[in-house]
């Protein structure tokens, strides 16, 4: 009927969090490569998160790091020769270049594109399925009308993120270690995640109106502040035909993928049985107590990522 | 021969850059470039720009890199097919759809990536040439041994900017969002052309969010003093000699948004420090460098001003409600 997924960084997290809303889990950070026993980056963690996945009879995705400078590709490499040896259901990738890589490598596992792929039109979903590409993440720029489109016009598959930060901006360093004290490096000058407590860029009056900004930060990612929520429109969505839907997860506290998937696996339960009735309004309550700065629709409807369209 | 390819923001930039000495012009085209309007070209003063270049034997670099809706994609190719009908010598592009679609279409033109396409890696320049790029525009903080590889290894065409970001941080363009996320909105015109407010990504102006004032905080506690998130790059020169060396073939100058006497005059020393490179094995630079000291300044004096438009812009925009019904 549909797919749900969300994404886990590392061993730990996928064991401690309930995930079993989901029916795929995307595995690894792919915007830093440093962080703790990330997937994305360490090659003897594989075996053991994919395993620990399929034991709950899931889908496991691979996440390529995103944005790899020179001296990045041949860890990397070795990361992919080690995965394409294990049943990965897929792999993301975010960087074309590593798309090349893949291709040069004769993989033949399905290739997902990540966020940072900058799919924006359905002729560049062509393009993308000659090298193997089977589901894209459409730009978060775009409005529910263009990913349509997209969808309708090419033989590629749509991720529909619904819930959860919007990623904004990636970097090849980290910000919050370039502005915070050394006291947070370990003694050997390596990183001692301070990005496992919580950032945020903030400006404006801080009296909660709209010339208030904010936006998280994770260190070598920054997110939107707001949790995009897509939870009163799950009926349009199961109607317009989607039926991959994505949980953002990275940054969040632990008991956060657990709770909005149970959340959404019920709404687009209902929704996709033809439910058109639902009152959305306990969840609405639920999923704004859990955001930290509200919620939004991103660009889902036209206009500036932060605002929320609720249904009339 | 490397090519300094100069901006033409304006119809009067763009013909004083030729004839200050650039060999070639970059315009945008009015709703299809990384730029606001105000520093984009409709499509008589491009074929002006076209015409003027062409009787001084100079080319013209047409710039429609957008990130474009799908349904704008026909309009996209006609667009582009005028401009070479013209005289246009190549386009730079962001799209790999549209890029491939161009490639296709029109064998003879050269294509160039842009910022837009956010190159991080030598097999991300190999992907664009393999979908039809001529010339590939690298990263900013590549050093010259890098670059030196990446032409070897490739073959293709190697665009630099003469514009540097003196540290790493947050990529920009081809991978941020900041601005739209706070200010955005997108409208059709009568011919079906899409207009998009506050993303440069799909042709409107980046606000600039990322240098305003930031507070940065852990948790609820503030830990710095209010922070702009990005550095800016400046022009360089010292290194001009080493990335000719290793196989730089084209030299972009930036500025479109400047003022048309500054660009005016950075090209001017560009243009002599080149000729000084190309005359003699051991070119002495320091004149210039002190020339360029000055410009940096100026650079900076009206890249302030901008911003501070751009963000006030922002502000006003996300003064809308944030809380809507559809």
């Amino acid at each position: 009927m549909f797919e749900l997924s969300t994404d886990v960084c590392n061993i730990k997290t996928l064991k401690n969090e309930d995930l079993s809303a989901y029916d795929a889990i995307y595995l690894g950070d792919f915007s830093c490569p440093e962080y703790p026993n990330n997937f994305s980056s360490n090659p003897k963690q594989l075996k053991k998160g994919l395993d620990l996945v399929k034991s709950h009879d899931q889908k496991a995705y691979l996440r390529l790091y995103a944005v790899p400078s020179n001296h990045d590709m041949p860890w990397v490499e070795e990361l992919i020769d080690t995965a394409m040896d294990l049943p990965f259901d897929a792999f993301e990738v975010h960087n074309l270049g590593l798309l090349r890589v893949l291709q040069e490598k004769k993989c033949t596992i399905p290739i997902h594109l990540g966020v940072f792929g900058n799919l924006y039109t359905h002729e560049t979903a062509k393009v993308l399925k000659q090298y193997g590409v089977t589901r894209v993440y459409p730009n978060p720029e775009l409005s529910l009308k263009e990913i349509t489109y997209i969808a309708d016009n090419t033989p590629i598959e749509v991720l529909l993120p619904v819930h959860g930060k919007i990623p904004l901006v990636i970097s090849e360093t980290c910000f919050i270690m370039e502005h915070t004290e050394n006291t947070k490096l370990c003694g050997n000058n390596k990183c001692n995640f301070p990005c496992l407590e919580d950032h945020w860029l903030k400006r404006g009056r801080k009296d909660g109106s709209s010339n208030d900004w904010s936006l998280k930060d994770t260190g070598r990612m920054t997110l939107s502040g707001k949790d995009l929520c897509l939870i009163e429109h799950a009926d349009q969505l199961s109607s317009a035909g989607f039926t991959a839907f994505y949980v953002q997860n990275k940054g969040e506290a632990e008991g956060y993928a657990s709770k909005v998937g149970h959340i959404y696996r019920t709404a687009l339960e209902r929704a996709f049985a033809g439910d058109s009735g639902i009152d959305c309004a306990p969840w609405l309550a639920e999923l704004d107590a859990l955001s930290h700065e509200g919620l939004c629709n991103g660009y889902y409807f036209e206009g500036a990522g932060q605002r929320y369209f609720g249904r009339a | 021969m490397v090519m300094m390819m100069a901006p033409g923001g304006t119809l009067e930039m763009a013909k004083m850059v030729l004839d200050e000495g650039a060999d070639a012009v970059y315009v945008g085209v009015v709703g299809w470039s990384r730029r606001g309007a105000q520093d984009e070209l409709n499509d008589d003063e491009i074929r002006h720009t076209i015409d003027y270049a062409l009787r001084l034997g100079k080319e013209v670099r047409v710039v429609v890199n957008t990130l474009p809706s799908s349904s704008e994609l026909p309009m996209f190719i006609d667009c582009v097919a005028r401009y070479a009908q013209w005289g246009a010598r190549g386009f730079m592009i962001s799209d790999i759809g549209a890029m491939h679609l161009v490639r296709q279409m029109l064998p003879e033109v050269h294509i160039h990536t842009s910022v837009g396409c956010g190159i991080t890696n030598y097999e991300d320049v190999k992907f664009m040439r393999d979908i039809g790029a001529t010339y590939v525009v690298l990263p900013y903080r590549l050093s010259v041994e890098e670059i030196r590889k990446i032409k070897q290894e490739s073959g293709v065409g190697i665009e630099v900017f003469l514009f540097k970001t003196p540290s790493g941080g947050k990529i920009c363009p081809g991978k941020c969002m900041m601005s739209s996320y706070f200010s955005f909105r997108r409208w059709l015109d009568a011919n079906g052309k899409d207009h998009f407010f506050g993303s440069a990504s799909r042709g409107g102006d980046c606000l600039r969010v990322c240098q305003t004032k930031w507070d940065f905080k852990v948790d609820d506690t503030g830990y710095q003093q209010p922070m702009t998130i990005k550095t800016n790059p400046s022009l360089w020169l010292g290194e001009l000699p080493a990335y000719m060396a290793a196989g730089v073939d084209c030299l972009k100058v930036p500025g479109r948004d400047r003022s048309a006497t500054l660009v005016r005059d950075i090209v001017r020393v560009y243009r002599r420090a080149l000729d000084r490179i190309q005359e003699c094995d051991h070119p002495d630079l320091e004149p210039f460098a002190s020339e360029l000291e000055i410009l940096r300044a100026r650079w900076g004096s009206e890249r302030s001003k901008r911003d501070n438009r751009l963000i006030s812009q922002a502000e006003k925009e996300s003064r809308g409600a944030l809380v809507a019904t559809l």
